[in-house]
């Protein structure tokens, strides 16, 4: 099931400025709700949530209940914690819960 | 020296003839013990009781018998349904330097303090309890780690003892009753959630997680461990934490 048309992550946030036009890295985000809004709850899929956000930091348990994390970029001389988004699919692949810290 | 007596399940050993068992030092329990009677304030309405839980996904569970052992002891514990026990302080097996000894094989359990304040709803524990916990298991030796260094965890602060669990973010691991998405700490208005690389043993900032996970004794128990900010006093004993499983249930 595809819950999110969508095909890059640079999609889900407001068009980069010039300040924060370097691309992102690996498991981040612009916009920790900017992404957790771009999917859903109960029908998003791991390929849709990877279309959507890119690649993710992956805890996956033998249970087969996997964790993914996304953290928005610190702007530059920010300090961490970044905001961090994260994801719990369950064994069927469907994503069953979010939370943004 | 001691003659193997294998049961019918692999990791299970008879406690009297064993080699090689998932035992730990009376006397070291004892002195846990010792600690939990000093530093009750932390937990006053709780008891101190001992767990079992499992290291490895086919260790079995069912049908412990644990029993303190000495060289002319032989003292039977009475083990509840959720494996955990209370422990009685007994000259002779002290005298004997004798050790607390399950009928399963080294590497195949590991062990907790449990400290409960009663009355506390599902999905709920309190911080008071969690730090006296982790002194009194730091205390008495119980955590069963088999390489110094492990995912950062406790490492040369084994070494400190009880103290470790003061420091603002000591890496000891506790366990939910179930597999967790979230912990919570909420006390009055305030509310803070962990961040994620506190749960499953901070598996999220470490990639190579899994080359390490044999080696810890939250080897079968990843996905329900998570790590407190102990020693930050600025959140209160009485602080709940607060659990969200990832089955959803309370």
């Amino acid at each position: 099931m595809v819950f999110v048309a969508l095909t890059g992550c640079a999609a889900l946030s407001p068009a980069p400025s010039s300040r924060d036009s370097k691309p992102l890295g690996r498991a981040q985000v612009r916009s920790a709700q900017a992404a957790s809004e771009a999917i859903g709850v109960g029908k998003s899929t791991k390929a849709d949530v990877r279309a959507a956000l890119g690649e993710a930091v992956v805890v996956d348990f033998e249970s087969g209940y996997e964790v993914w994390v996304y953290r928005e970029r610190l702007p530059e001389k920010a300090k961490p914690p970044a905001t961090e988004l994260v994801l719990l699919f369950e064994p069927s692949g469907l994503l069953a819960k979010t939370r943004i810290r | 020296m001691f003659a193997q007596t294998k049961s019918p399940r692999d990791d299970a050993v008879a406690v009297d003839a064993m080699r090689n068992p998932v035992d730990k030092s009376y006397r070291r329990m004892v002195e846990g013990m010792e600690l939990f009677e000093k530093r009750h304030r932390l937990a006053p309405e709780a008891a101190l009781r001992f767990k079992l839980l499992p290291r490895h996904r086919d260790t079995d569970m069912r049908d412990i018998r644990v029993e303190i052992v000495g060289e002319s002891v032989a003292i039977p514990i009475a083990l509840a349904p959720d494996n955990s026990f209370a422990l009685e302080r007994r000259a002779a097996a002290l005298k004997e330097n004798a050790s607390v000894r399950p009928n399963r094989k080294a590497k195949t359990m590991t062990w907790r303090a449990e400290i409960r304040t009663p009355g506390l709803p599902r999905g709920v524990r309190r911080l008071g309890d969690l730090r006296l916990e982790c002194e009194v298991g730091m205390q008495a030796g119980l955590i069963s780690n088999y390489r110094p260094m492990l995912f950062g965890l406790l490492d040369p602060f084994l070494r400190e003892g009880p103290e470790y669990c003061r420091r603002s973010e000591p890496r000891y691991l506790f366990f939910a009753e179930r597999p967790i998405f979230g912990v919570t700490l909420v006390a009055g208005e305030r509310r803070e959630a962990l961040p994620v690389d506190r749960l499953y043993g901070g598996a999220s900032r470490d990639p190579r997680w899994k080359d390490e996970l044999p080696y810890c004794d939250c080897e079968v128990l990843v996905d329900r461990a998570y790590f407190l900010p102990l020693g930050d006093s600025s959140w209160p004993d009485d602080t709940r934490v607060e659990f969200e499983y990832m089955d959803g249930k309370p």
